[in-house]
């Protein structure tokens, strides 16, 4: 067990943490504003710990990388999905399967699993103090899993896709140094329009069928 | 002198902070409020009323709350909620959780013994939450005591183990935890409002509604411990957090465990100006985030073990 | 040199028409432009790569690190091949739904627009050699399709889109995973800071983490799974094959499914001179013959017309997983091949079908052979085809497929293939069947026109060539 260990604590760690921690706290709540808030302020602590890990490595494309995390994900799609929530009137989320506290503390116990998975993978010597970002990649994936999985409306979907996504650049940024620039910014690209699209999708649903809970569109079946 | 300035912050610090608190409200939503002196008048107030006692109640009613009085009259004393060690003995934590739980079983006796209505209603929230609220409370005072491997307060609380001084995320997300505990266990603002007068909706003030004169003046006194105590135990965790920055002059960590407390005040205040109350049923989404800031330390502290 | 720029231009003339389709939008003629810069796409891909294929050269490098070897050159001949047929049909296909007043001529020059630029992300990942850019150009092909599905704008087309468009991004998210932990798996000591590149990766593929390379083709065959259609990933697949316009819906099948098909092979190949490669290629064999059998089952219950090609899709997507599998990839592509060619002409016949009866249930559509005799003709042919009956190219492909899985020693999955293609050739007869024959005798003026079916016989027509062409020494060529 690293991660916890007394002596690797800095504040990258922590803010690294703090990332899977305010995307477990998402989970804890139906609101989709607040959702919201927790997955922009999960970007910002991406977006500071990319800034961090460019200060040790000495890498300018982390720099590059931070600013557009925080200025297409913390503030642009933030703002895209507070707007299309303002716009369709979704409000709450009730859940599905589980209540959303218990679903809360599932994702602690997925945590303490992602940690187990993380220490079953090697880690580069370099990177070794930044192994707990393996954790918290692991966890932020299992987390937007377990949120899409305990959601109804399609804009929670939304964002447990991002949370998701949120994840793996966190591993890809603290198990491989970061992908090379170029294909970071693709990334980017696909998943903004992605979600601009899903955006779309959603005013869509919600003219067509006057909801937006996903699980009642089951009109194509086998 | 130990013994005196702990006898002294003791009697005016809880007092004060519940004082502070109401005026700071005030102050914040554009009030001038009453003086931060007020609880003490109010309470030498009530001692010089007269008492009324429902006919229809036994013994039980004035044995309850003297119980609750006296369990949180003995855990002011014993707890270490200041910096320093406590005047009479060293407390466990689970005789910390149970002296609580038995203060509260004795609390609803006594209001049911009256046969209030209200006071029923009171008793049955005051259990579900408190029902609720017990695992976080406990989690959260688990997780430093597995990291220092003692289960009494008085070695938890003691800045001096090595290791409390490498592991802020343990004392802060334990702090956070029990912050969040004292504002259920002590029925504040998202769980209930301390202002209202309806006693439909009420927690704590329909559980005191039949008590008057000298039983309010005790049920008051020990709700103004259990606040001090509370927001003192997490003043303490927050500064272990920080502990490896500290001073080890114990004159400088009292003034800052107290200068916590206040700040803490501060926070509730403008937490009970900014949030409205939750809908009962709500109340469980509420208390899960503080059971989740527990669950972390613990994770924590277990991880700093292994 | 002129290979290098006529491969390049062939890039870009996707790009242009699909500027000029969007210009253009209420004229016409954007089904003209779009099918005549298809056409044009394929003409300077044939002219620059028929001869790379007979040359003695491997490789075509060209700039930005894209890379061109013979397998790709087939297959970026192939998906432009489709692509064109599907929108030539697909201008015959739309004559129609504006004379029924579905639809208008804005919508369909998006649609030609999605289409081209569609097109293009799929030539992209051809020539990707970069494992990064193969992912982004594949998640380009979702997001650019999901207009190609949305189309008709209809309640159903929105859920399919929806479904589509989340199944996928997540599922293509586990592939990004996937990526990484090859990424991760080069900076072990193969490759001083790690490479992306596949072509460098294979050279150094003896000292890739084995741990984390075999993590990242699993990651990346669940991710590439989701995107094929592999069971039990493949829940989007027949919802959007059903909503998308009949000409969509080809593309969708013969050319998208083969580029996430061609991902898999892609990072399946890097496992092979690694110590987890034998595992990596059982598990990719495995999943073939699940989604086979799985596919072939789901064959039998089915309603729609539509949905029985896209079943029949994903039961050739399990070939295709097996021959991967096997590490074969002449197998594969000739599956590839033979599939989409049947399976453009079948989608085609399929919409012109739709269009006559206005219904894509099974138990309305009655009596087809009386009322349109070379439709019957064609989906009966197209049928045979695709359930890989003789005298189609499906046929050698399968043959060549079950007879390799007798020569690896692989018993089991030759008999449970077998099994599967004729649950499937049965279960296909007879929804086939019931369509051909019955329904109550009237006349109606309404007929399908000839030039509505051209691209399906000839297409037909092709497949039976393909059946006597293809000879085995051809696999040489490939290799």
């Amino acid at each position: 067990m690293i991660s916890f260990s007394p002596f690797m604590f800095s504040f990258l760690q922590a803010i690294i943490l703090a990332s899977a921690i305010m995307a477990i706290l998402m989970v804890g709540t139906g609101q989709i504003r607040s959702n919201i808030m927790f997955y922009s302020l999960q970007t910002l602590c991406l977006a500071l710990s990319a800034c961090f890990c460019a200060a040790i490595e000495h890498e300018l494309k982390h720099y590059i990388v931070a600013l557009a995390i925080f200025f297409v994900k913390t503030i642009g799609l933030s703002t895209f999905l507070f707007w299309i929530t303002k716009r369709i009137g979704a409000a709450k989320d009730l859940g599905l399967y589980l209540p959303l506290p218990i679903a809360m503390h599932l994702s602690v116990v997925l945590l303490v699993f992602a940690q187990i998975l993380s220490n079953q993978l090697p880690h580069l010597n370099h990177l070794q103090p930044l192994a707990i970002g393996g954790t918290a990649g692991i966890s932020l994936i299992l987390t937007g899993i377990l949120f899409m999985l305990t959601r109804r409306l399609a804009i929670s979907q939304v964002l447990g896709f991002l949370t998701m996504e949120n994840g793996i650049f966190l591993f890809a940024l603290t198990q491989s140094s970061g992908m090379p620039l170029f294909i970071e910014m693709g990334i980017f690209l696909d998943v903004f329009v992605a979600v601009m699209i899903s955006g779309l999708i959603i005013f869509k649903i919600k003219h067509s069928f006057e909801h937006i809970d996903v699980t009642l569109l089951t009109s194509l079946r086998d | 002198m130990n013994i005196a300035v702990y006898t002294l912050s003791a009697l005016l610090v809880p007092f004060l902070l519940i004082g502070f608190v109401q005026k700071a409200k005030a102050q914040l939503q554009n009030r001038v409020g009453a003086s931060v002196l007020q609880p003490f008048f109010n309470i030498f107030k009530l001692f010089g009323k007269n008492q009324i006692i429902s006919e229809d109640s036994s013994g039980l009613f004035r044995a309850g709350i003297l119980v609750n009085f006296c369990c949180f009259a003995y855990l002011i004393w014993s707890v270490p909620w200041l910096s320093f060690s406590p005047a009479i003995s060293s407390v466990d934590i689970f005789l910390f959780v149970y002296l609580l739980a038995t203060a509260r079983f004795f609390s609803i006796l006594s209001a049911l013994d009256t046969g209030s209505p209200f006071g029923a209603f009171a008793g049955s929230r005051e259990a579900t939450l408190s029902f609720l609220v017990e695992p976080a409370m406990i989690l959260s005072l688990v997780a430093p005591s597995i990291l220092t491997g003692s289960s009494s307060l008085e070695r938890i609380f003691s800045f001096t183990h090595q290791v409390s001084s490498q592991n802020p995320i343990v004392w802060i997300f334990a702090g956070i935890s029990l912050f969040l505990v004292a504002l259920t266990d002590l029925s504040r603002m998202p769980v209930d409002d301390p202002t209202t007068h309806l006693e439909l909706t009420m927690v704590h003030e329909a559980m005191t509604i039949e008590a008057s004169g000298r039983n309010l003046a005790l049920s008051e006194i020990g709700y103004a411990f259990k606040l001090a105590m509370f927001f003192g135990l997490s003043v303490q965790c927050l500064l272990h957090g920080i502990a490896f920055c500290l001073p080890s002059d114990q004159w400088i960590l009292l003034a800052m465990s107290i200068a916590g407390i206040f700040s803490l005040g501060l926070l509730l205040a403008l937490l009970e100006t900014v949030l409205v109350k939750l809908k009962w049923t709500k109340c469980p989404d509420f208390i899960a985030y503080s059971l989740t800031m527990g669950l972390f330390a613990c994770i924590a502290a277990l991880g700093v073990r292994a | 040199m002129t290979q290098e720029v006529l491969i390049l231009s062939s890039f870009l003339i996707p790009l242009l028409g699909a500027i000029v389709c969007v210009f253009f939008q209420s004229s016409r003629y954007s089904g003209k432009i779009a099918a005549g810069s298809c056409l044009l796409t394929f003409v300077f891909l044939s002219i620059s790569l028929f001869p790379f294929l007979s040359d003695f050269k491997n490789v075509i490098l060209l700039p930005l690190g894209l890379r061109c070897e013979k397998l790709q050159a087939l297959f970026l001949l192939l998906t432009s091949l489709v692509v064109t047929l599907a929108l030539m049909q697909s201008d015959i296909y739309f004559e129609k739904e504006l004379k029924q007043e579905n639809t208008n001529q804005k919508h369909i020059a998006w649609f030609y627009f999605f289409s081209l630029l569609f097109l293009l992300s799929m030539m992209f990942v051809f020539v990707c050699d970069n494992l990064g850019a193969l992912w982004i150009s594949i998640e380009a092909t979702s997001l650019l399709s999901a207009g190609l599905v949305y189309f008709s704008r209809s309640k159903h087309a929105v859920e399919a889109t929806w479904k589509y468009l989340i199944i996928c991004s997540v599922g293509i998210a586990f592939a990004l995973l996937g990526t990484i932990f090859i990424f991760s798996s080069s900076q072990y000591g193969a490759i001083e800071g790690g490479s992306l590149y596949a072509s460098q990766l294979k050279a150094v593929s003896e000292n890739l983490q084995p741990l984390l390379l075999k993590l990242g083709f699993i990651f990346c065959l669940v991710g590439y799974g989701t995107k094929a259609g592999v069971f039990p990933l493949h829940s989007w697949l027949p919802d959007a094959h059903s909503e998308a316009p009949a000409p969509a819906s080809a593309m969708l099948s013969a050319s998208l499914l083969n580029c996430a098909l061609y991902a898999i092979y892609r990072i399946l190949d890097l496992t092979t001179n690694s110590a987890c490669g034998k595992s990596c290629h059982e598990v990719c064999l495995w999943a073939g013959v699940i989604t086979v059998i799985a596919a072939a089952l789901f064959l039998v219950k089915q309603h729609g017309l539509k949905r029985l090609w896209a079943y029949s899709s994903i039961e050739n997507v399990g070939l295709m997983m097996v021959a991967i599998g096997f590490g074969s990839a002449p197998i594969f592509f000739l599956q590839a091949l033979n599939h989409s060619i049947v399976k453009v002409s079948l989608f085609c016949t399929a919409g012109n079908i739709i269009q006559l009866f206005g219904t894509k249930e099974i138990s309305h559509i009655n009596g087809l052979l009386r009322r349109s005799p070379l439709d019957a003709v064609l989906l009966l042919a197209g049928a045979m085809a695709v359930t890989g009956t003789p005298p189609f190219g499906t046929f050698i492909s399968e043959w060549m497929l079950l007879s390799l899985s007798f020569e690896r020693r692989y018993i089991l999955v030759a008999v449970l293939i077998f099994i599967a293609l004729t649950i499937a050739f049965v279960a296909v007869s007879y929804h086939v069947g019931r369509t051909l024959v019955g329904g109550k005798i009237e006349l109606l003026s309404d007929t399908v026109s000839i030039k509505n079916s051209v691209i399906p016989s000839l297409l037909i027509l092709a497949s039976v060539a393909l059946c006597f062409l293809i000879r085995p020494d051809i696999l040489g060529v490939l290799k």
